[in-house]
Formats: C-alpha cells, sequence, structure tokens
C-alpha cells in the first residue's frame, strides 16, 4: 500500500468516525406522537392500539385477565405507574429490544393468550 | 416484540401513563427504599465481565506479537528443531515437550505477575499519590525509549549463560521455558516490566496470575502450532527490519500506559487530549514516518492498519470530547450551601470527588453529562460539589466528618429537611439510569 492510498483510507476512516460519534449523540427532537405514527408503527408491529377508556373498562371487570407492561425505565416507573403494572425496561434501540428477547418471554409467561398490555 | 414470540392478545396503550394518572384511576408508586432494586452490576474487581475478556485478548495478542521482537523470533526455528531432534518422528512426544516448554514459561512469567500483584497490594494506597504515578510514568516513558532503539537493556553475563545452557529430556524443555523469559529479556522485558507495574498497580493476585498466564500462553502458541506443522518452518517471513517496526509497536504501547497513569494528574480536558495526542503520534510514526519495510505483504497491510487505527483513536477521542453536552450545573460547597439547599425546599445532592480518582471522572463524563440527569439536577435538585483534590479547606474537613465520608467518590443525597438518606448512598461509579433511580427516590421521600 503506498502513502497516497493509506492517506485516503484513513481519511475514510476518520469520517467514518465522525459520522459515528455524531449519530450516536445527536439529539433526539421528542416530536409529539402523531397519531398515524402511532397506528403504522402497530401495524407494522403486529400489534393493536387500546385507548385509556378501554383499558380502564378491562381494569376495572377484572385487573387479573390483564397483564400491563411499562416499559420506561426504572426511575420512571419509581415515580408513578399503574397499579398492577410490571416494569420491564426497554430503550427504544434495537440492540436493546435484542438484548432482551430472551428476557421477556420469561416476564410475560407460558400464558400465549393472555390479554397483554405495553405502555 | 411480544408478537414475534407468539402472544396472541398484544395491546399498546399509546397515552400511556401520564393519561391514566391524569384521569385519577390508581396508580402506585414503588415501594421506598432499593430493596427491590434491580440488581445494581456488582463490581467483583478492577476489571470484570467484558472488559476483562477483552484485556486478556489485548494480552494475549501482545504475547503472540512478542514473539515477533529480534530477540524471540530467531529462536523459533531452534527451539522447534531441537523438540523435532529429540522426539525424533513421534509426534506424541513433540507436543509433551512443546506442553513442557509453554508451561515452564508460564511458571515464570505467572510468579512474577503474583508477585507485582501482592506486593501492589501495599502500593495500591500509594498509587494515588502524584509522585508515585508521575515516577511509573517516567519509567514507562524510559522502557518505552529503550523500545525505540535508544539504548539497549541487557541482562548480567552469568544470568545469561546460566540460562542458555542445555538439560535433557522433558524436564529440559520445562527449563527452557522457563528461561526464555531470561534470554528474551532485552526484548520483551520492557514490555513485561511495564505490564508488571500496571499489574501491581490493579493489586490481585488472581489477576495477576490470570494476566501472565494470558501472555506466556499467547507467547507460546506461535512455537505449538508449528511443532504441528513442522515441515512447514521454512514458510515463515524471514526475520529482518520489519521487527524493528513490533519493537516500536511495544514502544508505544508502553507511551500509551505511561498517559493512562498521569492522566487523573492533568486536569480532564489535557487528559483526553494527552491520550489523543499519543494516539495520533503512535499511528503517523508507525503507520506514515517509519518506513521500515519487509519482503512479504501481510507487514504493509499490518503497517498501515495500525497507523490507521491510530489515528482513527485520536479522533475518536477528540470527537467524543467536543460533541459531549453540557454537564451538571454544580455550585462550590461553602457553610451556607446545606441550610439555602433546605430553605429552597429542594433535596440536595451532594458530589466528594477528586481530580485524580477514576471513578469520580466517569461519574463527571457519563452520569452527570446525561442529558435527563441534567434536567432533573437544574429543575429539582441543589447541587453540591466538594472537590477534595486538595485537603485542607476547613468547611470541607468538617462535612467530611459531619458525613462520615471514607474516600472519593461518595455521593451523599439529603432529603428537602436536610437529613441524609444512608441507604441510597454511592461510593463508586454508577450509570445514569440507576443515578436517576436514587434522585426520584429522595425526590419522593420528605
Amino acid at each position: 500500500m503506498n502513502t497516497l492510498q493509506k492517506t485516503i483510507l484513513s481519511s475514510v476512516a476518520i469520517c467514518l468516525t465522525i459520522g459515528y460519534l455524531w449519530y450516536g449523540n445527536r439529539t433526539i427532537t421528542a416530536n409529539k406522537a402523531v397519531w398515524d405514527n402511532v397506528r403504522a408503527e402497530a401495524i407494522k408491529g403486529g400489534y393493536r392500539l387500546i385507548s385509556t377508556e378501554k383499558l380502564w373498562q378491562q381494569y376495572e371487570a377484572d385487573p387479573a385477565t390483564l397483564l400491563l407492561v411499562d416499559t420506561r425505565q426504572e426511575w420512571e416507573y419509581r415515580t408513578g405507574h399503574i397499579q398492577g403494572a410490571i416494569n420491564f425496561p426497554i430503550e427504544p434501540t434495537w440492540l436493546s429490544r435484542w438484548r432482551k428477547k430472551g428476557e421477556l418471554a420469561a416476564v410475560l409467561g407460558p400464558d400465549r393468550n393472555r390479554l397483554i398490555v405495553f405502555y | 416484540m411480544a408478537v414475534k414470540l407468539g402472544y396472541t392478545n398484544v395491546y399498546r396503550d399509546p397515552l400511556g401513563y401520564p393519561e391514566w394518572h391524569a384521569r385519577g384511576l390508581p396508580v402506585n408508586s414503588a415501594p421506598a427504599g432499593l430493596a427491590d432494586m434491580a440488581p445494581a452490576a456488582q463490581k467483583a474487581g478492577p476489571l470484570n465481565g467484558w472488559a476483562m475478556i477483552w484485556t486478556l485478548l489485548g494480552i494475549f495478542a501482545g504475547g503472540i506479537a512478542l514473539n515477533l521482537t529480534p530477540c524471540v523470533y530467531p529462536l523459533i526455528p531452534i527451539t522447534v528443531s531441537y523438540f523435532g531432534g529429540k522426539s525424533g518422528s513421534d509426534q506424541g512426544r513433540l507436543y509433551l515437550h512443546c506442553a513442557c516448554y509453554i508451561g515452564g514459561l508460564a511458571v515464570t512469567n505467572s510468579i512474577l505477575g503474583v508477585t507485582a500483584a501482592l506486593t501492589g497490594g501495599l502500593m495500591g494506597a500509594m498509587l494515588q499519590n502524584p509522585v508515585v504515578l508521575s515516577s511509573i510514568a517516567v519509567i514507562l516513558i524510559l522502557l518505552a525509549t529503550s523500545l525505540f532503539g535508544f539504548w539497549e537493556l541487557r541482562l548480567p553475563y552469568w544470568l545469561n549463560r546460566a540460562a542458555s545452557r542445555s538439560y535433557s529430556g522433558y524436564f529440559g524443555s520445562l527449563f527452557m521455558g522457563i528461561t526464555l523469559g531470561l534470554v528474551a529479556a532485552p526484548c520483551i522485558g520492557p514490555f513485561v516490566l511495564g505490564l508488571l507495574t500496571w499489574v501491581a498497580g490493579m493489586g490481585s493476585p488472581w489477576l495477576g496470575f490470570l494476566i501472565f498466564l494470558t501472555l506466556s500462553l499467547g507467547l507460546g502458541l506461535p512455537l505449538f502450532v508449528l511443532a504441528i506443522f513442522t515441515g512447514k518452518l521454512d514458510k515463515l517471513p524471514r526475520s529482518g527490519e520489519w521487527m524493528i517496526w513490533i519493537r516500536k509497536l511495544m514502544g508505544w504501547v508502553l507511551v500509551g500506559m505511561a498517559a493512562y497513569f498521569i492522566r487523573p494528574l492533568l486536569p480532564s480536558a489535557i487528559g483526553i487530549f494527552l491520550m489523543a495526542a499519543v494516539f495520533l503520534a503512535a499511528g503517523l510514526h508507525l503507520g506514515w514516518i517509519d518506513l521500515t519495510t519487509a519482503g512479504f505483504r501481510a507487514f504493509a497491510w499490518l503497517k498501515s492498519s495500525v497507523g490507521i487505527a491510530g489515528v482513527v483513536m485520536a479522533v475518536y477521542l477528540i470527537g467524543s470530547f467536543v460533541i459531549q453536552g453540557p454537564g451538571v450545573k454544580w455550585q462550590a460547597y461553602s457553610d451556607d450551601s446545606l441550610p439555602g439547599a433546605v430553605r429552597s425546599g429542594k433535596p440536595a445532592i451532594i458530589d466528594f470527588s477528586a481530580a485524580w480518582c477514576t471513578p469520580c471522572r466517569e461519574l463527571d463524563e457519563i452520569t452527570f453529562h446525561d442529558s435527563e440527569v441534567v434536567k432533573q439536577a437544574a429543575r429539582e435538585f441543589v447541587m453540591i460539589k466538594v472537590d477534595l483534590t486538595r485537603r485542607g479547606n476547613p468547611a470541607a474537613e468538617r462535612l467530611l466528618s459531619k458525613f462520615e465520608v471514607k474516600g472519593v467518590p461518595t455521593v451523599v443525597f439529603l432529603n428537602r429537611k436536610g437529613q441524609e438518606r444512608r441507604d441510597l448512598r454511592v461510593v463508586d461509579y454508577l450509570p445514569p439510569d440507576q443515578f436517576l433511580v436514587r434522585m426520584a427516590e429522595i425526590r419522593k421521600g420528605g
């Protein structure tokens, strides 16, 4: 490898590093979740949406049939959560999803038809 | 995610807790205290988990690389043919000889490692002393200059002769292994000494043993492979000028370790720039300025990759420093700080830290720069910093005895009335999410 090639290659590597740093640290503007986006995400993920009223009806009828999973961070859960919910923090990154996949099955239990609500 | 796992009745409540809470439906907050908290990462020693595995892999690679230094490399063919001559055509006996040899190597090195760690235990406290840190850095730099070829490290004559005398049988192989460390000392010595100083700094005999065992395994591995493929011996690249480059590489490793040692003595920004400068200099020197060539292609690639890796690391360090967002705004401690906090009706967090302590630095750079921590700290807390880098400030000393602070870092959480919640106290690095749990706790109570 001659010096020119080496210098070009290292410039590319430097750009990649800077790009990686920028991508990892960019400030994510928490855009207010638009209803359409939420619905599109739900379709993509294969789950259904539930409104607060519906959830409350179900909750009032029989809380035991319902498994509530709080996916926020532990400190948020500790400040306050829906009574009876369990905490299972998942950061919205694919790495966190991938890492916690196995644990999730254990948390949700063996009953595959149980009503599960994430929030 | 749950859908993929086979659950059929999966829902999401997009409005979640805030809406539920706003309608006055039943909510709960976790019981006070940290009893049912997710288990905090246990710190078993100075190294654990992945850090441990990566360190050992690095040292293993270092051991392999040491084979390429001018004092060890020429010995490889000799050693292999020596084994070959002893065991005839019997492959099994050849392996046994090899194993004895590597075993011998491991014995010397492990004894060195454990000794360093045991004496290091006494020195552990001293390692926070600026004078000690600077002297270690100076020694490392001196050893590095030897590797750069400015001077030669030599063993006393009698030791050299005793080491090269030959013995026969399996014991002979074992003994050769034991003494290889001594024969090869002029080349590998500086590196091993550097590693010893580092192990001494960590003060764990078990770790010392493990590190040097790994080093020996790395050092012995090429030999083992070659012994298995004895016929391939002539395929080895010829020794030559390129080995000098390997020595220089080892030299830069030592310079890096020296920079690591004196970093706690410097202000954080300068420390980062120093590390970056070492990486940059090493990369440029090894990849571009040094004109060593070799007759085989792999060397050019190795050289370029090391050069580029050095430059990239420098960019990464500087980049992460520049990109880092704002940190927590602290107020320096004065006698009025605590009454002031009670008057303001906010809980207070007191951080006892010092410039030379590594976990304090970690807390500062990661936890106290986390955007959520910074936000909550500014809104709901009185943040007080007590800098213990230089002792003797009477107000700070009174505070130390009042809270029975034993060392740094110590983070003390006070509720709105100014009383400490002892169970929340932090005495080591704590990642942002765990720190937020404690902030939530102290905010809730009292």
